[in-house]
Formats: structure tokens, C-alpha cells, sequence
């Protein structure tokens, strides 16, 4: 007995050994080794390699985002690398759809040197993990957070992607706009935060434009059968149907919607901004409504060659997560060239100071909030395809 | 390292004291899930009450947090416990995932909540907070795993129906682990938000509930570090493969779960069951000195057992009509009777396990009703043996026998957790009474062995200790001596009788109508439920009616036997001369089948 206590002991310190030993890697990386360079803008050079890592989805319920951002993001360091003077190396985390693993995984990056972060995949993850990066001043950049509250957690938080408070009131301008819509009825999932903003955000909205709400209709993000609600929407003759849901109910919805007869128009939320929808509901997507970030149809010269370069590489329509990460690298390489520095505190400096800068999202700022400002597009599914709404 | 550490340490601990939430439950042999829920509702519940400031100056908010959280999670299980505590196994679970979906659900529409978007909560808990707490909660389930209580969660696993017997209290202790485990549940919950700054419903879902199941059972259960060993295991792995190089990606978690699949093959224990357990609760204590006081039985010639008109029916059927019983102090009483006579239904009355349906009983002071309750019966004095073997097979000899003591010896767990001397004493006292039984029926030898390996007549024996271990006054053994052969068979009638002159009462029913003959004071035959014929063995083996019931059913191997026993060998003759022998003492009756070394003779007599 002993004997195996003995080894076991030897075990356990020898896995603890391992741990320790593999972290030598000091805390502030990013100091004494020519991180900053000479020169500003287009002319900064950098000798030593800029350390940017990423925290996403890549396994658990998240990994389908995950999995977009990373294939942008690695397409975006490829491209800036072309470009000369400041090269990017990229090391992409997996937080596996778990706060727990996020705040871990969070703790590596800091400590391995990181200049900024970008990530999480997930705005609940957000919260839980930028307090940490905020603690030990480090730049983190959302790019796919659209919750509120995410960048009041500091001044070193930052995101590109646009929350549902900026889109959805001009969904809804254009949509009362073109098509004259006076009573609605809204129906969201309130058991998703994204959703339940993106709800809020849909009621502030709709009352500044001065529409009715004849009933507010809830379900499950889980739910699949929505007959029953949609029996009750027909019934109270709205002009349109507002959904704010994830790309999961989208589908069912807008086709049970269509089944028993509910011609008017539906105005989605952001989770209703994907390809799926269209290839899911088919026919009966014709006529859903949705603001977005980001458009494939954008004619936007940067984002065509985006397009072209990311279905190459990876044999796979780009999405609004892929172009918001490119775009999240494209604005991180304007701050760095900015300070011509790639210290936390010159990235921090930099992104404080983005304005209208031009990337697949088209013309980005921060604005003093640290939230990005840019035109969002509000399309219409029109002949299987979505199309600016006119 | 602590620094970029410090959260994978701190989460460590977080999930470690998660899993013995499920610990708690599982070492009574309980599946519950409901624990996230009752974090959750912890959590939530206390970002209502946590002050900003330290409440009166002193108190920190924090530990107003983990008191509040705590009682919000004893009180939901409590409550939760009241309909759900009587099912079992898989029923037990999809209850207790139900409530915990129910939370969630309740949270996620609570304005107070912030719903699905979530709450905020202040950083309060780090890496000392989180290991101080995991510490305290192993600690407290270290000192429970030797303590009465503990034994009785462990009886509880193993088989409920002989723990009643024992005198446990199965509800009140299914519902003490049910609550121990959501204090537990509070606490984590508490921590968690404390720690990671923010917390919505959604995050405390069945995935996380299975999570901590998964933590706890790769962990085992059959040691308090389980645990903590369970949640260094499933937490480090992914850390380990980021520190291997191993890229991000779905090629981790297929990693973690081919080793979580090895240690669930080969490790059926789980991770605690590499290390050595302690070997002093399998030795025994042989000095008498050490046993403790205990008080006086029943005078001899004491009524015990009276039992007037008893009957039982299922439907139609009369199981048992009709009965009645008198059982005296240090008196042995048979009860025999063809397969199917009532006999068991007899004795299951006798000991509370079935209520009468007809007839008015008492035992030991206490009426025979529908409210009866076995362990009520149990702790007044009453213990039994079971037909079919009910031992607590995973637990070593002596350890069964130390649950059998379950009346006798006092509550050590608070003395315990104060390493108070009174509790090593009382648990020596225990073991001094349990290793007294073993010797006396001849296991003294085997104490250690797991019982579920032993002989099927050493398990016969070890039953019969057992049950002597909780100093009763009246036994009731149900088949004793099946299986056993003529040598065994001797020796066991040679114990019994040593019990009856000690003061206990006896109640054994046998198929080895010899034995009976030879052992009992008194005879009762039972056929159709109804008794046929009562009195001093030599009447019982003269009866014709006896041998007829016997005849009448044959076809049966015990019965064939037994109708060969009362007619083949001279039927009268036997009777005079074993009556004869009888009056001689014990001792003479089985002098021919004896081993002359007298290896059963009691060592012990008290």
C-alpha cells in the first residue's frame, strides 16, 4: 500500500510538474521584443510578429459560428501578411460553447502574450469573460456579440458587430417606410438573450415609428411547432408579423406561417440573416423582412473580392460571422498601424480612434462607446435569393 | 503559473464541490438532477439579499451569500423531497431533471432574473474562497463516511428493504442526503456566480446537471476524494491537450471522451477506486472490555409477541387466516408448514414489513396496524433474517454487521467532525458489538471479506450476526439453515439454542424438520394459511395431520424431504427419543452429527 501511495504521489506531482513546466511563458510578451515599430500607417513596420489570438466556438452548440470566424480570421492574417510591414500570428482558442472553458481559455491567451483578443462567439460568454481581460489590460475585440452591456464591462472592450439596437430600428423604418405598416404582432423566444434583446430592441423600435402592437406572442427557442400562435396572429389582422428568433424557429415558422395562410409580411431579427432560412423555408421565405450587418449582395468592392477569396479557400459561402471577423482583423490592423505599435495599450489607444474605416462591412467606426457604427441593410427575400429592400 | 492558473484551479474546486452535490445523493443510492436547479436558484436567489457593504461592519457579503444560498438550497430540496422522495432509480431522475428544467424555466421569466440575457454579479470568490469551501465540504464528507450515518447511506445503497429491518429510517435518510446534497448545491451555485461575474438560467441546464454527474461518477463514490479526483480529471484533460499542442477543435473533446470511456471500462470504482482504502474498518476488536453497555432483555417468560386472530389477504387470496401467536422471552418457536403455507407472510407481519389485514397483534409493546413501520419495530428490538439473502453485498462482513448495530450505537458524525474522543469510543464500542457477533457465529476469520463473496452458508451466518448485532429481544430467522448440510445445520440449531438461553426470543421458520424438532421449544404448522397443529415437538411429529399437509403437497423437494423425515424414520420413535435427548440440553441432540472439535461452540456467551 505504500508502495502505491508512493507512486501515485510521484504521479501526481509529475502531472503538476507538466503543467507548471509547459508555462514558462512570461506574462508581458509583448514588451522588450520590438513590438513597436518605426513609421505610421500604411508605412509602420513591425519586426517581431504581432500575437493576436482568438477565443471561439469551435465544438459544442456555438461551433457552426465558431467554425466561420476561424476560417475568416485565418483568411484575414493571410491577406494583411501580403500586404508588408506588419505580420499577424494568429492562435485561435476553443472555449467549446462553455463559459467555464471560455474563462480558461481567456486566463491562457492572456497570460501567453496576446496583443488583443477576439472573441467569444457567444455575448453570455462575453460576460463572463472580458471582465478578465479587463482586469489584466488587454484589448478585446467582439465580433459577433450583440447583447447589450457587453462593452460597458470597460474601456479595453470593443466590438465591430452591430447590436440589434442599431439594426433593428432601421429594419423597422424601412419596413413602415416601403410597405406602410401600422399594426403588427411580435413574437420572440424568451428564453435566449440574444433573442430577447433583439425583442426589446423590436418594441422600443416599433414605438417610435408609432405602430400598433395587437398582441405579443412568446415560445421556446426549442419550440418547432408554432400553429397554434400563428392562429392566433392571424386572427388579430395585423399588417405584418415581427419575429425575433434564432435561425432555428425561423424555419418552421415562416413555413407553418405560410400553410395556414398568413400572406403579410415577416420582419425578423438578426438570427433570420442566414442562407438557411432560404434554403430551409423555400418558397415560403418569400417576402421575410430582415436588417443585417452584412450582405452578400453588398456591392461593396472589398466585400466582393471577400466573397471570392473565402468560397475559394474553403468551398463554402462566406456568412455575416466570417465577414464581421475579417472585418474585426481589417480594423485591428488600422489601430496597430495607427500607433505603429503593437503593445495592449497603442492597440487600445488605436481602436479608440477608429473612424470610417473601410472594410467588407463597409465604412466602420467605434464610436465612443466602443461600439461600431456603420450602415446596417435591410433586404427582403425576393426569388430565393435575398435582395436590398427597395 | 497561479496567475494564468488560477481560474482553471479555481474551477477545479467549483466543479469538484458540484460533484459531491451528486456524492451525496449517490452514496444513498439515490439519482437525482435536480442539483443544477437548486443552484441555480441559489444564485439567482441571492444577488436579492448579498449587501454591497459587509452587513453590520463585520459579516462579509460573500458569507451572507453562501448562508442564504445554502438554506435556499436545503429548503427547495426539502420541499422538492416531500412528493419525489419515494421513487426510485430511473423515476427518481427524470423527477428531479423535471424540477430542474422547471427552475430554468421559472427563472428565465422572472423580471428579477434579467430573464435570458442574465445577471451580473460582483467578483467575490477566487482561488482561496473556492478551495477553502471545496476543503470544508470534503472534510465533512470524510468524517460522514465512518460515522453512523454514513453507514446508513451505505446500507440504504446497497438494499433498502434490509436496512429497514436494521432500524434505519430509509424515508428520513433518503431525504437527509437529499438535503445534504442541496446545501451543497446552493453552495456551488453561489460560488459559481460569484466567481464568474455573471450567471443566466440557460447556463444551469441539463447538459451542466449531466456534466456533474459524469464528474462524480468518473470520480467514484466509494471515497470522499471521488470528487475532487473526477473534477482534476475531466478539467485538466482539455488544458492538457492545449499545453500538448493539440490544435483547437473537434479532435479535444473526441480525446476526452475515448479516456473517459477507459476510466468508466476499467475503473468500474472510478478514479478513487486506484487508491488503497483504509484497512482498520475491517479489523476486528476481540476484547470484550471494549463492548458496550448494554441494557438487560426481557425477562425470560416475558409474552413479546401476541398476536389474536391475525390475518392477511391479497384479493382473494388468504394468504394467512386466523393466526394466533405467542412468543416468549428466551423461548424458541418453529414454524413449520409445506411451500406456500403463510409462514413468510406470517413473519413479514410479525416484523412490520406487512400490514395485518384482518386481527389485532402487539410486538414488543407496539400494536400491529397498517401504520406500522419495520424500523419503528426494528428499534424496539425486534431483527430478522431473510429467505432470500439480503446482505449489503459491496460492504465487507464486519462493516454489515456494524450496520446491523444501527440501533444500539449512538450517532457519531457531529462528534466526529470535532474529532471529539466520545466518538472514537463509541465507534469502538460498535465495532467491539459487531466483532462479538461475527466470532460468535464463526466469521471471525472473514471479517474483511466482501460480503457478497462469501459462501452461501457463511452469507446464511453472517445475516444471522447481523441481525444479533442490534441486541435484539425477539429474532425471527427465515430459513437458516437452507443450503446448509447436517454439520452446519447442528451447529446453527446449537447457536439458536445459546440465543434462547441468553433471553432472546426466536422465531425461525425451517424446511429441515429435524432440525426443528431438535432445536424448538414449541412447534407451530402452518398449512393454507391456517394453523393445523401447535405444541411441544414430539406432539407436532405424532400428529397425522402434520405428516398428511406434508404428503399432500408433494412434488416438492424440501416438502418430499420433510414428509420423509416425519414418516420414513419411524415416526414416533424419533419424537420420544429426540424429546428424550431434548430434556438431556442441546448439546446431546446433535451429539452424533457433531464435529467432535466443537469449532461452532460459542465464545462468547453473554
Amino acid at each position: 500500500m505504500r508502495k502505491k501511495l508512493f507512486s501515485a504521489a510521484v504521479c501526481g506531482s509529475a502531472l503538476l510538474l507538466a503543467i507548471t513546466g509547459c508555462s514558462t511563458t512570461s506574462g508581458n510578451g509583448t514588451k522588450d521584443d520590438g513590438a513597436t515599430g518605426s513609421g505610421t500607417g500604411a508605412d509602420c513596420v513591425i519586426k517581431s510578429a504581432v500575437p493576436i489570438s482568438a477565443a471561439f466556438s469551435l465544438t459544442g452548440a456555438a461551433a457552426q459560428y465558431g467554425a466561420s470566424q476561424k476560417n475568416a480570421l485565418e483568411l484575414a492574417v493571410e491577406d494583411l501578411n501580403k500586404v508588408g510591414g506588419v505580420t499577424y500570428e494568429l492562435t485561435v482558442e476553443d472555449d467549446a460553447t462553455d463559459p467555464k472553458q471560455a474563462i480558461q481559455v481567456f486566463d491562457t491567451l492572456i497570460a501567453s502574450g496576446a496583443a488583443v483578443i477576439i472573441g467569444p462567439t457567444l455575448s453570455n460568454t462575453a460576460k463572463q469573460t472580458n471582465p478578465i481581460a479587463q482586469d489584466a489590460k488587454v484589448p478585446v475585440l467582439g465580433v459577433s456579440n450583440t447583447a447589450a452591456g457587453i462593452t460597458e464591462i470597460g474601456d479595453y472592450i470593443f466590438r465591430d458587430s452591430l447590436t440589434e439596437d442599431a439594426v433593428i430600428p432601421q429594419t423597422i423604418k424601412a419596413a413602415v417606410e416601403t410597405l406602410d405598416v401600422k399594426k403588427v404582432v411580435v413574437m420572440y423566444s424568451n428564453d435566449d438573450a440574444f433573442t430577447e434583446s433583439g425583442y426589446q430592441a423590436f418594441a422600443a423600435a416599433l414605438k417610435d415609428e408609432g405602430v400598433d402592437i395587437a398582441d405579443t406572442l412568446t415560445f421556446s427557442k426549442a419550440d418547432t411547432d408554432f400553429r397554434a400562435l400563428l392562429n392566433k396572429a392571424k386572427k388579430s389582422d395585423a399588417d405584418a408579423i415581427v419575429v425575433s428568433g434564432l435561425i432555428d424557429a425561423a424555419v418552421p415558422l415562416v413555413t407553418q406561417a405560410r400553410e395556414i395562410g398568413i400572406d403579410t409580411p415577416i420582419i425578423g431579427g438578426n438570427g433570420f440573416n442566414s442562407p438557411a432560412l432560404i434554403k430551409g423555408a423555400g418558397k415560403a421565405a418569400e417576402g421575410v423582412i430582415v436588417g443585417a450587418a452584412w450582405n452578400s449582395a453588398s456591392d461593396n468592392e472589398q466585400n466582393v473580392k471577400f466573397i471570392e477569396d473565402y468560397t475559394a479557400k474553403f468551398d463554402a459561402a462566406p456568412d455575416q460571422f466570417s465577414a464581421q471577423a475579417y472585418a474585426g482583423l481589417q480594423i485591428i490592423d488600422h489601430a496597430v498601424r495607427a500607433e505603429c505599435s503593437a503593445e495592449r495599450e497603442a492597440i487600445k489607444a488605436g481602436l479608440g480612434d477608429i473612424t470610417d474605416v473601410p472594410t467588407v462591412l463597409g465604412d466602420v467606426s467605434l464610436n465612443e462607446n466602443r461600439d461600431a457604427v456603420h450602415d446596417a441593410l435591410v433586404q427582403v427575400v425576393k426569388d430565393g435569393k435575398f435582395a436590398i429592400l427597395e | 503559473m497561479l496567475v494564468e492558473y488560477s481560474s482553471l484551479i479555481t474551477l477545479i474546486a467549483l466543479t469538484a464541490i458540484l460533484a459531491f452535490s451528486f456524492y451525496a445523493v449517490l452514496i444513498a443510492g439515490q439519482l437525482s438532477l435536480a442539483q443544477l436547479g437548486l443552484a441555480s436558484l441559489a444564485a439567482f436567489t441571492s444577488s436579492l439579499v448579498v449587501p454591497d457593504e459587509p452587513l453590520f461592519g463585520f459579516i462579509p457579503p460573500l458569507a451572507v451569500g453562501i448562508v442564504f444560498g445554502m438554506c435556499v438550497g436545503i429548503l427547495a430540496a426539502f420541499i422538492l423531497g416531500l412528493p419525489v422522495i419515494r421513487l426510485r432509480g430511473v423515476f427518481l431522475a427524470i423527477a428531479t431533471l423535471a424540477f430542474g428544467e422547471m427552475v430554468r424555466i421559472f427563472l428565465i421569466n422572472q423580471t428579477w432574473t434579467n430573464g435570458a440575457q442574465g445577471l451580473g454579479f460582483p467578483k467575490l470568490v477566487g482561488i482561496e474562497v473556492a478551495w477553502i469551501a471545496l476543503i470544508v465540504v470534503a472534510y465533512w464528507f470524510w468524517r460522514l463516511s465512518g460515522s453512523r450515518m454514513g453507514r446508513a447511506f451505505a446500507a440504504i445503497r446497497e438494499d433498502e428493504l434490509a436496512a429497514t429491518t436494521m432500524g434505519i429510517n430509509v424515508a428520513r435518510y433518503r431525504m437527509a442526503s437529499f438535503v445534504i446534497a442541496g446545501a451543497v448545491a446552493g453552495l456551488y451555485g453561489v460560488l459559481l456566480a460569484y466567481f464568474s461575474r455573471f450567471a443566466d438560467p440557460n447556463e444551469f441546464s441539463f447538459t451542466a446537471a449531466v456534466d456533474g454527474l459524469v464528474t462524480a461518477v468518473v470520480g467514484g463514490v466509494t471515497l470522499f476524494v471521488g470528487p475532487l479526483l473526477g473534477s482534476v480529471f475531466l478539467s485538466v484533460l482539455p488544458e492538457l491537450q492545449r499545453l500538448l499542442g493539440i490544435n483547437a477543435g473537434w479532435i479535444r473533446p473526441t480525446i476526452s471522451g475515448v479516456l473517459l470511456l477507459v476510466v468508466i471500462l476499467f475503473l468500474p470504482g472510478g478514479l478513487s477506486g486506484l487508491i488503497p482504502r483504509r484497512k482498520s474498518a475491517k479489523r476486528l476488536v476481540a476484547n470484550p472490555a471494549l463492548r458496550p453497555d448494554l441494557p438487560a432483555l426481557p425477562a425470560p417468560g416475558t409474552e413479546l409477541v401476541s398476536l389474536q386472530g391475525i390475518g392477511k389477504s391479497y384479493g382473494g387470496v388468504h394468504a394467512v387466516r386466523s393466526v394466533d401467536l405467542s412468543v416468549q422471552a428466551g423461548e424458541v418457536l418453529g414454524l413449520i408448514g409445506p411451500n406456500g403455507a403463510g409462514k413468510t407472510t406470517l413473519v413479514n407481519m410479525v416484523t412490520g414489513l406487512t400490514p395485518p389485514s384482518t386481527g389485532t397483534g402487539v410486538v414488543l409493546g407496539a400494536a400491529l396496524t397498517a401504520g406500522t413501520k419495520a424500523h419503528r419495530l426494528a428499534q424496539s428490538g425486534v431483527a430478522r433474517t431473510f429467505q432470500q439473502i439480503k446482505l449489503f453485498n459491496r460492504l465487507s462482513a464486519l462493516e454489515n454487521v456494524l450496520v446491523g448495530g444501527y440501533r444500539i450505537t449512538h450517532d457519531t458524525l457531529l462528534r466526529r467532525l470535532l474529532f471529539l474522543p466520545s466518538a472514537r469510543r463509541f465507534e469502538r464500542e460498535a465495532v467491539a458489538m459487531a466483532s462479538a457477533q461475527l466470532i460468535r457465529v464463526g466469521l471471525g476469520d472473514k471479517a474483511a471479506n466482501a460480503a457478497g463473496d462469501l459462501s452461501y452458508g457463511d452469507q446464511r451466518r453472517l445475516e444471522i450476526a447481523r441481525a444479533l448485532a442490534s441486541h435484539p429481544s425477539l429474532l425471527v430467522l427465515d430459513e437458516p439453515a437452507a443450503g446448509m448440510n447436517h454439520v452446519e445445520a447442528g451447529r446453527l440449531s446449537e447457536l439458536i439454542r445459546s440465543l434462547a438461553a441468553d433471553g432472546i426470543a426466536v422465531l425461525v421458520i425451517e424446511h429441515n424438520v429435524r432440525m426443528m424438532l431438535a432445536t424448538c421449544d414449541r412447534i407451530m404448522v402452518l398449512n393454507f394459511g391456517e394453523v393445523i397443529a401447535s405444541g411441544k415437538p414430539a406432539d407436532i411429529a405424532r400428529d397425522p395431520k402434520v405428516l398428511e399437509a406434508y404428503l399432500g403437497s408433494a412434488g416438492n423437494d424440501a416438502d418430499v424431504e420433510a414428509a420423509s423425515v416425519l414418516a420414513a424414520e419411524n415416526l414416533a420413535e424419533v419424537a420420544v427419543e429426540l424429546a428424550r435427548e431434548h430434556e438431556q440440553g442441546p448439546d446431546a441432540v446433535i451429539g452424533d452429527d457433531a464435529e467432535p472439535n466443537g469449532a461452532a461452540e460459542p465464545e462468547d456467551k453473554r
